[in-house]
C-alpha cells in the first residue's frame, strides 16, 4: 500500500484557507449547509441555473475543517492545509452566522 | 505440416477451433444441443491458461465474453436458440460497441422450448437480426463436420478484422454428429490467424472510434496504458456517448459500411456440380447433406442437377444468387429446416418468389432424407 | 495542499451531468482518494458501470471505462477478471440495476467470491428514468409507479450479499465520505468479492414528492434510517425497525476468492492433476 503520489495534491493559492471553481459550482447548497463557521453562502448569480453562485464570504474564520470539500459532488470547492494557511478556531461569532446563512436559504445575508 | 485426421463431433470440433485459434475465455451456460462445447473447452481451456466459465444464466454467459474480449482476449460463447434469444440486447451492444466475438448457435427445434434434442434451421432470420435497431451481421453456417472447425476458425479471425459479433450456425445433426473429420494442421491455424489492430501511437492521440467510414474501431486491449471507453449508448470519435445527428448518423452507416464495403472478404460458397447442370439445389448446413446425396442419385439417373450451398449465410451472396437465376431460372429446388427463412434472401436477390420455384420446408424437428429430396424433385422439378 | 482529483478525471467531461447536490459526485470523490491512498495505477483499474445515473460514473474516471446493459455489470467484470485476475475491477450499479434485474448477477459475484468490488448506489429510487419504485423504496412513499403510496416491500441489501456468499459487506452513506473512503479502502484491498451498499440521497426523483426536495432534507432522512453496527448490535429486535447498520459488516479474509480458485483448475490441467482448493 503506496501513501498518496505527490502529484495528487494542488498547493492551495497564496494565503488562501478555501477556494472554489465557479465553472463546475452547481449551487447544490451542500457546502453551505456543512460549513460550521459560515464561511460560505450564496450570492445571486443570473447566469447560472440556480441562479445562485458559491462565495465566500468570511474566509477568516475558517477553521480547516474540510467539510466542504468532503460534502461537494463537483470539484468545486478546495480546502489548503495546515502547512499552507493558519486557520481560525470556530467562535460563537461564526456559528451564530451559518446558522442565519442556514435559515436564510444558504444565500448572503441582506442580499 | 501434414493434415490432422479425427473422429470427432461438430461441438467438440467448434471447441477445439476455438481454442487452436487463441482463444482464451468461453463464457456459456448449458443448454442442449450446445453444452457439449462448453464440456469440451472446460478441459481445453485452462490447459493453455485460458478462462471457462459456466455462468448462472445465457445472460451473464455473453456478458462475460464481451467483458473479456472488450479487455482484448479472443473470446467465444455457445448457445441454442433460446439463448440467443436471451442473449440479444447484449449482441447489440456487442455490435455497436465493436467487440469482436464468436457465437455459436447449435440450432434446436423452436419456437421456446421446442424441441431440445431434434434439429431444425429456425434460427437464421435471428442470426441475421439478433437484436433490436439496425445491425450488420456476419453469419457462418457449417455444411459438414470439418467445417465445424474451419469456419469457427475463421470466425475469430472475421470477427478480429471486422470487430463484431460473428454466428457460427451449427444445428443439433453437426453438433451431435461423430464421425472422421480431416482439419487443417495447427501450424496453418496458427499461421492464419490474424489479430484485431492496434494503434501504437501516443495514448493521447488515440481515438478509438475515429476511423474511415469503411472501417471498423481500432480498440486496443485494456491495461496497456490506453485508456478509454467503452458504451452501448452512440458514440462519438473518442467512444463517449453522444446524441449529436451527425456524429450518431455516421456511426450507425459506418457499422453497415465496415462490412457491406468488404464483403469479399466474408463471402463463402460451395458450388457443387453445377458446371453442366440443368437443375438448381439450395440447400446450407446439415441440411446440404442430404442434399448432396440426393444431387448423387439423381446424377446416376442422368438427372443434370447440381447444388448451390451458402456457407457465409449474411452478408448474402446476392451477385452470385442473382448469377444463378439468370443460369436456371425457375429450375431451382430449395431446402430448409424452417418454414422458410434463407428463402427470403433467395427471393430478393433473384427477384423470383417462392410459389415460382420449388421449396421444402421442414420445422418438425425431423431432417428432410435424400429420398424425400429426390421424391419432391422429381415430382414438382423436373 | 489539496487533494487533486483531476489526475484521475476525465476532466473535459466535468461538469457531471448529475443533479446539483446527488450524492454520486460524493461517492466519485471518496472511491478516488481511496485509489490514491492504496496506490492503485490508472492502468491495473477497470471500472464497469451499468444502466442509470450510476451508470454515468464510469465515464468520469480516467482508466480503462465500461458502460454495459441494465443490470449486467458484475457479468461483464467477471468476464473482464477471469481474463485479467491480477487486475482491479469495480463494478458501480444502482439500487435498480444491481438488485433487481441485476440481482441474479450480485448473487453469483457474492457466491462465487470473486475479487471484483461492487458499489451499489443505493437511492431507493430509479432516478435516472424518473421515479419508478426499485426493490429498495420504503413502503408508503410516492412513486411515478405507485402514486397512491408503495406497497413493494423492500430488503435488506447486505442481507442478500450475505446469504449469497459475499465476504467483505460493509454500509455506509454519502453524509460520512470520510468513513466512505475508508470503507473503499478496505473493500478494494480485500481479496474477494466486495459488497458496499452506499445510501445516497436523490432529492430529485425520491426527494421532491416524499418531502425531501432539498439534498440537505433527502440526507437528513438517510442519517434517521442508518446507525452504526455497534450501535444497532446492541438493540432490540423492536429498535432496529426501519434501521440500516452502517460499517464494515462482514470482512471474511479467510474465504477463498474465486479467480485464485481458477488458477488451481489451471494447475490440476497443466499437471494431470486435481483441483486441490
Amino acid at each position: 500500500m503506496k501513501k498518496g503520489k505527490k502529484m495528487s495534491l494542488m498547493k492551495a493559492p497564496e494565503n488562501t484557507p478555501v477556494w472554489t471553481d465557479e465553472s463546475r459550482c452547481k449551487a447544490c447548497d451542500l457546502c453551505v449547509a456543512v460549513c460550521p463557521a459560515g464561511v460560505l453562502a450564496m450570492r445571486p448569480d443570473p447566469h447560472s441555473v440556480l441562479g445562485a453562485m458559491i462565495s465566500v464570504i468570511e474566509p477568516d474564520s475558517c477553521i480547516g475543517c474540510n467539510e466542504c470539500e468532503l460534502a461537494c459532488p463537483d470539484f468545486a470547492i478546495y480546502v489548503a492545509d495546515k502547512k499552507e494557511y493558519k486557520f481560525a478556531k470556530l467562535s460563537q461569532q461564526a456559528k451564530e452566522r451559518a446558522k442565519k446563512i442556514a435559515e436564510n436559504n444558504y444565500m448572503i445575508l441582506g442580499a | 505440416m501434414s493434415k490432422r485426421e479425427v473422429i470427432s463431433s461438430g461441438n467438440d470440433l467448434a471447441a477445439r477451433a476455438a481454442v487452436d485459434a487463441g482463444c482464451r475465455f468461453f463464457g456459456g451456460y448449458p443448454i442442449t444441443p450446445s453444452s457439449e462445447v462448453m464440456h469440451t473447452i472446460s478441459d481445453l481451456l485452462p490447459k493453455v491458461g485460458g478462462a471457462c466459465m459456466q455462468m448462472e444464466d445465457e445472460i451473464a454467459g455473453i456478458c462475460s465474453a464481451i467483458g473479456a474480449s472488450m479487455s482484448g482476449v479472443r473470446s467465444m460463447t455457445a448457445t441454442s436458440g433460446p439463448g440467443i434469444s436471451l442473449k440479444a440486447e447484449n449482441i447489440g451492444l456487442a455490435q455497436i460497441a465493436e467487440v469482436p466475438l464468436v457465437i455459436v448457435n447449435v440450432m434446436r427445434g423452436g419456437p421456446s422450448t421446442g424441441l431440445p434434442t431434434r434439429v431444425q434451421q429456425g434460427d437464421v432470420l435471428q442470426a441475421k437480426n439478433p437484436t433490436h435497431g439496425d445491425v450488420r451481421t456476419i453469419v457462418l453456417c457449417p455444411g459438414n463436420l470439418e467445417e465445424c472447425y474451419t469456419e469457427t476458425v475463421r470466425a475469430f479471425n472475421l470477427a478480429d478484422r471486422f470487430m463484431q459479433p460473428v454466428f457460427v450456425l451449427l444445428d443439433e445433426t453437426l453438433g451431435h454428429m461423430h464421425a472422421k473429420a480431416t482439419l487443417p494442421s495447427l501450424q496453418e491455424v496458427e499461421e492464419g490467424i490474424q489479430l484485431r489492430r492496434q494503434f501504437v501511437g501516443d495514448p493521447e492521440e488515440y481515438r478509438p472510434y475515429d476511423v474511415p467510414e469503411d472501417e471498423p474501431a481500432i480498440l486496443n486491449p485494456m491495461f496497456k496504458g490506453y485508456r478509454y471507453h467503452y458504451t452501448g449508448l452512440h458514440h462519438g470519435p473518442t467512444g463517449f456517448p453522444t446524441e449529436d445527428a451527425e456524429v450518431c448518423d455516421r456511426l450507425i452507416k459506418r457499422l453497415f459500411n465496415k462490412v457491406d464495403a468488404h464483403t469479399d472478404e466474408i463471402e463463402s460458397y460451395e458450388e457443387y456440380m453445377l458446371d453442366d447442370a440443368e437443375y438448381l439445389v439450395v440447400a446450407y448446413g446439415s441440411t446440404s447433406l442430404a442434399a448432396r446425396e440426393a444431387v448423387n442419385r439423381l446424377r446416376e439417373e442422368g438427372v443434370k442437377i447440381g447444388m448451390f450451398r451458402p456457407i457465409t449465410l449474411f452478408p448474402s451472396p446476392d451477385a452470385k444468387m442473382k448469377e444463378l437465376q439468370q443460369r436456371f431460372g425457375n429450375k431451382v429446388y430449395m431446402a430448409e429446416l424452417n418454414m422458410g427463412q434463407y428463402v427470403e434472401s433467395f427471393e430478393r436477390a433473384t427477384g423470383m418468389h417462392r410459389d415460382e420455384f420449388v421449396t421444402h420446408f421442414k420445422a418438425n424437428g425431423r431432417p428432410i432424407s435424400p429420398a424425400d429430396m429426390v421424391a419432391k424433385i422429381k415430382e414438382e422439378l423436373l | 495542499m489539496a487533494f487533486n482529483y483531476d489526475q484521475y478525471l476525465r476532466t473535459d467531461k466535468l461538469p457531471t451531468l448529475w443533479c446539483w447536490g446527488c450524492g454520486d459526485g460524493v461517492i466519485l470523490k471518496a472511491f478516488i482518494r481511496a485509489i490514491d491512498k492504496l496506490g492503485i495505477n490508472k492502468d491495473d483499474m477497470c471500472i464497469v458501470s451499468g444502466i442509470g445515473c450510476s451508470g454515468r460514473f464510469s465515464s468520469y474516471v480516467d482508466c480503462n471505462t465500461v458502460h454495459t446493459t441494465h443490470g449486467r455489470t458484475v457479468a461483464y467484470a467477471t468476464g473482464i477478471k477471469m481474463a485479467n485476475p491480477d487486475k482491479h475491477v469495480f463494478c458501480i450499479a444502482g439500487d435498480g440495476d444491481g438488485l433487481a434485474i441485476g440481482g441474479n448477477h450480485t448473487i453469483h459475484g457474492c457466491r462465487r467470491n470473486i475479487d471484483i468490488n461492487l458499489i451499489l448506489i443505493n437511492n431507493f429510487i430509479y432516478g435516472l428514468t424518473n421515479s419508478q419504485t426499485s426493490p429498495t423504496t420504503p413502503q408508503g412513499m410516492w412513486t411515478v409507479t405507485m402514486k397512491r403510496g408503495n406497497i413493494d416491500p423492500t430488503f435488506d441489501a447486505c442481507k442478500l450479499a450475505e446469504g449469497a456468499g459475499a465476504s467483505f459487506i460493509a454500509r455506509e452513506k454519502v453524509n460520512d465520505p470520510r468513513k466512505l473512503e475508508k470503507v473503499f479502502v478496505e473493500a478494494f484491498k480485500h481479496k474477494g468479492f466486495s459488497f458496499i451498499d452506499v445510501f445516497s440521497n436523490c432529492h430529485i426523483n425520491l426527494g421532491r414528492k416524499n418531502k425531501m426536495g432539498s439534498a440537505m432534507a433527502n440526507l437528513d432522512w438517510i442519517d434517521e434510517i442508518t446507525v452504526s453496527k455497534k450501535k444497532f448490535d446492541a438493540m432490540s429486535e423492536e429498535e432496529r425497525k426501519g434501521l440500516f447498520p452502517t460499517g464494515i459488516l462482514k470482512q471474511d479474509e479467510e474465504a477463498l476468492e474465486y479467480s485464485a480458485m481458477y488458477e488451481k483448475v489451471k494447475e490440476a490441467y497443466q499437471n494431470n492433476t486435481k483441483v486441490e482448493l
